[in-house]
């Protein structure tokens, strides 16, 4: 079913608006009935992104807090030499534990959880497209978190550094559990961090106020859809990364044990092509939300929007082709390092350009100094100063030198505090006022500010000298008279200064955050963007169009009209809760999207889910599984109530424009999301060929190795020819589908059980040719890698049967027909990319080696 | 996502993935080549790495040159005739970010002149 082809003209009419007043008794009141949070113990199901949102911000702040804590016993211990307060294992789990929580358990989450708040408030969109999978999302993080930052009271927390490599953290030098701990752990988290980023591209490009074009798209917005995009380009190499480290931990595949062919370089591509891309990831949305107080606080429109959105996407590919500029001192050829060297000076190129728009609105308005502001300049200041340290460690032989020592821990600092703290704190007391009755004290933001920015200062810039002096990072003391002591002690005050900082602010929230539902404090600043109009559980009571990127400068009475309901939707058209979904590019109103309510599947999904990895890595194998079949069941009951089909005819939403309840195919919310997580699995597979690659290369004369058969050309063709002959069935039973009559055609569920058959018969078939040449993974990285390329295959394999059994299902139970077919669609999406990375698989399988003919 | 906006997307972004593909190509054949030793065929009396590295720079070079072409006069005609302002927004982007691409791609290609190709 496709949305009615709408007015041109709508963008422009400003002056009749369209809803009449009065609104109709009881329409607010069933708007608020349909939002309701629920009660008593079943509130922790809510799944409105206002209290999720929260809930996750304030679980970040948690992390933000605890890897503080364990900053400063290594700040204590370092401040004076030969100290004895934690053992040097200690150590090791603590800078691990310090640098992994902060950057996976806050950084990364902290901006996403900022994001479920507000991208919907600034968009003006009621929820998320997803609330339940931003609600799922949550709950992991909240649990694999805690349990994962548990795990150093046991002195069980992984000590290999933060990036982990190997082979320090194979099985050979660390035999014990704590690297499994953040193999299995953060792996998980970042599949949490995926979910957020699927949900926030889809609401990004798909739940706007009505004509907001991308040309009137907030810069925020901007800055988090390329954000998801690099999450979902750039995480799938560390889950790769995590998965064969973990396989050679588990089952002793030597994908990075140089004896038998493997390469602990290959971990560092693999972490570092997400590593670098992450740093962007972080600063990314913080540059967003300092390119929303800016202008407000200047009380003038952001100068040139279109070059900051350049500088956004620029940044967002340069990012990627800087990997390797972490692994200068790992003797690659000078050339392949100059690559790096040149994309390191190029994404300085759009950072400037936002520092510029920055600055040039704050000379063309009048910059109050608020606690926000004062946040603002400190991110300049700092983040600056750690982008010419940057500049120097760019260059490969200055980082030879600093290589691995307090330099870099400094230059590190400055730039991950510069760029994403502050503007954190900025953005805190800048938004509170729509989340809380009343805002944050401007005295007390101030002494917060001081503190902080001064105890940055005093902490981290003494450290490069400490560096250049020669101290190593990673140290757990060191010895008196090498001249270190002076600036340590100096390094472990600043530590306390930044730790008063943030106590004064947790003050500051004890006595003025109170949750507001209706009445926040409303637009303090004068501000000019969406979130700022008033606003309850139901978001905005009508979807307002905006003519502007300052709607609220530029749409004079826009707030009280809003409110009044004279704009879009201004109540509930099937009763329940609803989206507006807009046209991605021009924010034309397209459909209704009927958005899930509370539930306690999310919740429990997500436990399981956690509980499943979290036994996994102390070895409970019998539990775990059933913790996993149980999570898989949530997952199932939650989708079982999604996809509800057309509830009732096209729905007037005012302004003469009518849209329909429900579609499906390429216009629908989760098509989208479809194609997004198959980017995401493209991408892992896509590291996995690479790696596939890049062991071969390391691998001269034995690819495969001698004594090695590869399978005879008519397994991997039979095999092939049964993923096709799937395709084309589903391909069959979608034309079956076809219509607006609302029949349940009865070859659909025998088609679909067919083609199970076929693609469960192609991958077995794959996985018995390999077997039968006594190829063993675990005797060379050849055989690893092979069966490293089944295995995934027979995963995706796994989840197409479950899915397609879900619909057969569906169709049983009369869920299923011609109009009401989201869900075949999405499983149809899913068969083609599993048949298709099958065909690929194959190709390079059994195709590569011939083809090199063992070179 | 009609057709048309799919062409005026990817011609906004297309510089940024020349660049793209410029990069991949470049990183994987010189690590390729100086990785194995093979480095030290020539044709035409030029090394092999140079070659790529000068082919590949030179493709995408045009690639995103054309681009730049067209993204500018797409935002000369949408001036003297305006049309919505998702349009002019996309062709205007499309020139600024093709024109940064232009710059990035003879960036990556420069080391090529000055640097010995494995050492
Ligand atoms: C708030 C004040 C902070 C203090 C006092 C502090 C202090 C420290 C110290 C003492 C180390 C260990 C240095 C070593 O022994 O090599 C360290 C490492 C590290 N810190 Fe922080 N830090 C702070 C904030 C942050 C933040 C906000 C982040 C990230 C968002 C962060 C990320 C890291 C990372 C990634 C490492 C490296 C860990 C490793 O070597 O594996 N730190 N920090
Ligand atoms: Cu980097």
């Amino acid at each position: 079913m496709n949305a009615p082809e709408l007015p041109k003209s709508f963008e422009r009419r400003e002056t009749e608006f369209p809803n009449p007043l009065p609104r109709p008794e009881g329409e607010l009141d069933a708007l608020k009935k349909a939002w309701k949070a629920p009660k008593g113990l079943s509130f922790i199901t809510a799944v409105n992104n206002t209290y999720v949102g929260l809930w996750y911000v304030g679980t970040a702040f948690l992390f933000f807090i605890l890897a503080g804590i364990l900053s400063l016993i290594m700040r204590v211990q370092l401040a004076v030499p030969e100290n004895d307060l934690v053992s040097h294992n200690l150590y090791n789990q603590l800078f691990t534990m310090h640098g992994t929580v902060m950057m996976f358990l806050f950084a990364v989450p902290a901006v996403e959880a900022a994001s479920v708040y507000l991208l919907p408030n600034m968009q003006a969109a009621r929820d998320l497209p997803f609330p339940r999978l931003s609600a799922y999302a949550f709950w992991a993080y909240f649990v694999g978190g805690l349990v994962f930052f548990g795990t150093i009271f046991f002195g069980m927390s992984p000590d290999g550094g933060w990036f982990m490599y190997p082979p320090l953290t194979s099985t050979k030098y660390s035999p014990a559990e704590n690297a499994d701990w953040w193999l299995l752990g953060i792996g998980f988290i970042e599949i949490s961090a995926i979910a957020g980023a699927i949900e926030i591209i889809v609401g990004v490009m798909k739940t706007r106020a009505v004509g907001m074009s991308l040309d009137k798209l907030p810069v925020y917005s901007w800055a988090m859809l390329v954000f998801a995009v690099m999450i979902v380009i750039g995480f799938p190499a560390i889950i790769l990364g995590t998965l064969l480290l973990e396989m050679e931990r588990a089952f002793d595949w030597p994908f990075f044990i140089a004896e038998r062919g493997g390469d602990p370089l290959l971990w560092q591509h693999l972490f570092w092509f997400f590593g670098h891309p992450e740093v962007y990831i972080i600063f990314l949305p913080a540059t967003g939300m300092v390119s929303m107080i800016v202008p407000a606080m200047a009380q003038t429109p952001l100068v040139g929007y279109r070059l900051v959105v350049l500088a956004l996407i620029a940044t967002g590919f340069l990012s990627f082709g800087l990997w390797v500029h972490h692994m200068f001192a790992t003797g690659l050829p000078k050339m392949s390092l100059s690559f790096f060297s040149a994309a390191s000076t190029a994404v300085a190129v759009p950072s400037g350009i936002q520092v510029f728009a920055w600055i040039a609105t704050i000379a063309s308005g009048r910059m109050k100094l608020t606690t926000p502001s004062l946040f603002v300049i400190g991110f300049l200041f700092i983040f600056t100063l750690g982008g010419l340290t940057g500049v120097m460690v760019a260059m490969a032989p200055f980082d030879w030198q600093a290589h691995d020592s307090y330099f870099v821990v400094a230059h590190l600092h400055y730039v991950l505090i510069g760029g994403m703290v502050f503007p954190l704190f900025a953005a805190i007391y800048y938004w509170v006022p729509v989340a809380s009755k009343r805002a944050l004290s401007e005295r007390l933001g101030r002494w917060v500010f001081g503190l902080m920015f001064l105890g940055v200062n005093v902490t981290f810039l003494p450290m490069h000298i400490t560096g250049l002096i020669g101290m190593p990072r990673r140290v757990y003391t060191y010895p008196v008279g090498m001249g270190w002591d002076a600036l340590n002690l100096v390094s472990t005050i600043g530590a306390f200064m930044i730790a008063a900082g943030v106590a004064l602010f947790l003050v500051d929230i004890a006595r003025n955050f109170r949750f507001a539902g209706e009445d926040n404090a409303g637009n303090v600043w004068n501000a000019s963007t969406l979130e700022w109009l008033p606003n309850g559980n139901y978001a905005t009571r009508s979807i307002p169009s905006v003519v502007s990127r300052d709607p609220l400068w530029d749409q004079p009475n826009l707030s009280k009209d809003v409110e009044d309901g004279r704009y879009y939707l201004p109540g509930t058209a099937t009763g329940g809760r609803e989206a507006l979904v807009t046209s991605p590019f021009d924010a034309r109103p397209q459909y209704i999207l009927q958005v899930p309510g509370p539930g306690w599947q999310p919740v429990l999904a997500a436990v399981f889910t956690a509980a499943f990895f979290l036994l996994l890595t102390v070895k409970f194998v019998f539990t775990a599984v059933i913790c996993g079949i149980l999570a898989l069941g949530c997952v199932i009951w939650w989708l079982w109530e999604t996809d509800p089909g057309p509830v009732r005819p096209p729905a007037d939403i005012g302004g003469g424009i009518v849209v329909p309840v429900y579609v499906t195919g390429p216009m629908n919310h989760s098509w989208w999301a479809m194609i997004v997580l198959m980017v995401v699995s493209g991408m892992v597979f896509t590291c996995l060929i690479f790696s596939y690659l890049f062991l071969w290369l390391v691998n001269p004369g034995a690819w495969p190795p001698q004594d090695i058969r590869i399978p005879d050309w008519i397994w991997p063709a039979v095999s092939a020819f049964l993923y096709c002959g799937s395709a084309i069935l589903i391909a069959v039973a979608s034309r079956q589908l076809r219509g607006e009559d609302r029949r349940k055609p009865r070859p659909v569920p025998i088609l679909i059980g067919v083609a199970l058959l076929l693609v469960g018969g192609a991958s077995a078939v794959d996985l018995w040719a390999q077997w039968q040449t006594d190829l063993s993974p675990s005797a060379h990285a050849y055989g690893a890698a092979v069966y490293a390329i089944t295995s995934l295959q027979i995963f995706f394999v796994l989840t197409t049967l479950v899915m397609g059994i879900y619909t057969i299902a569906r169709w049983l139970a009369g869920k299923l027909d011609t109009v009401r077919r989201t869900t075949f669609d999405n499983t149809m999406l899913f068969w083609y990319y599993t048949a298709g990375q099958g065909l690929v698989g194959l190709l390079v399988v059994h195709g590569f080696p011939r083809l090199t003919g063992g070179v | 996502m009609s057709g048309a906006r799919t062409l005026q997307v990817l011609l906004a972004l297309g510089g940024m993935i020349a660049w793209a593909v410029q990069f991949t190509i470049i990183y994987g054949v010189t690590s390729t080549l100086c990785g194995r030793g093979w480095a030290d065929a020539t044709i035409f009396g030029i090394g092999i790495v140079p070659l790529t590295i000068l082919t590949t720079t030179l493709a995408t070079l045009s690639a995103a040159a054309i681009l730049l072409a067209v993204s500018l006069r797409e935002d000369r005609r949408l001036r003297i005739r305006p049309a919505s302002a998702t349009d002019s927004f996309l062709s205007h982007a499309g020139v600024l970010i093709n024109g940064f691409s232009l710059v990035a791609i003879l960036w990556n290609g420069v080391p090529a002149f000055i640097l010995p190709a494995c050492a």
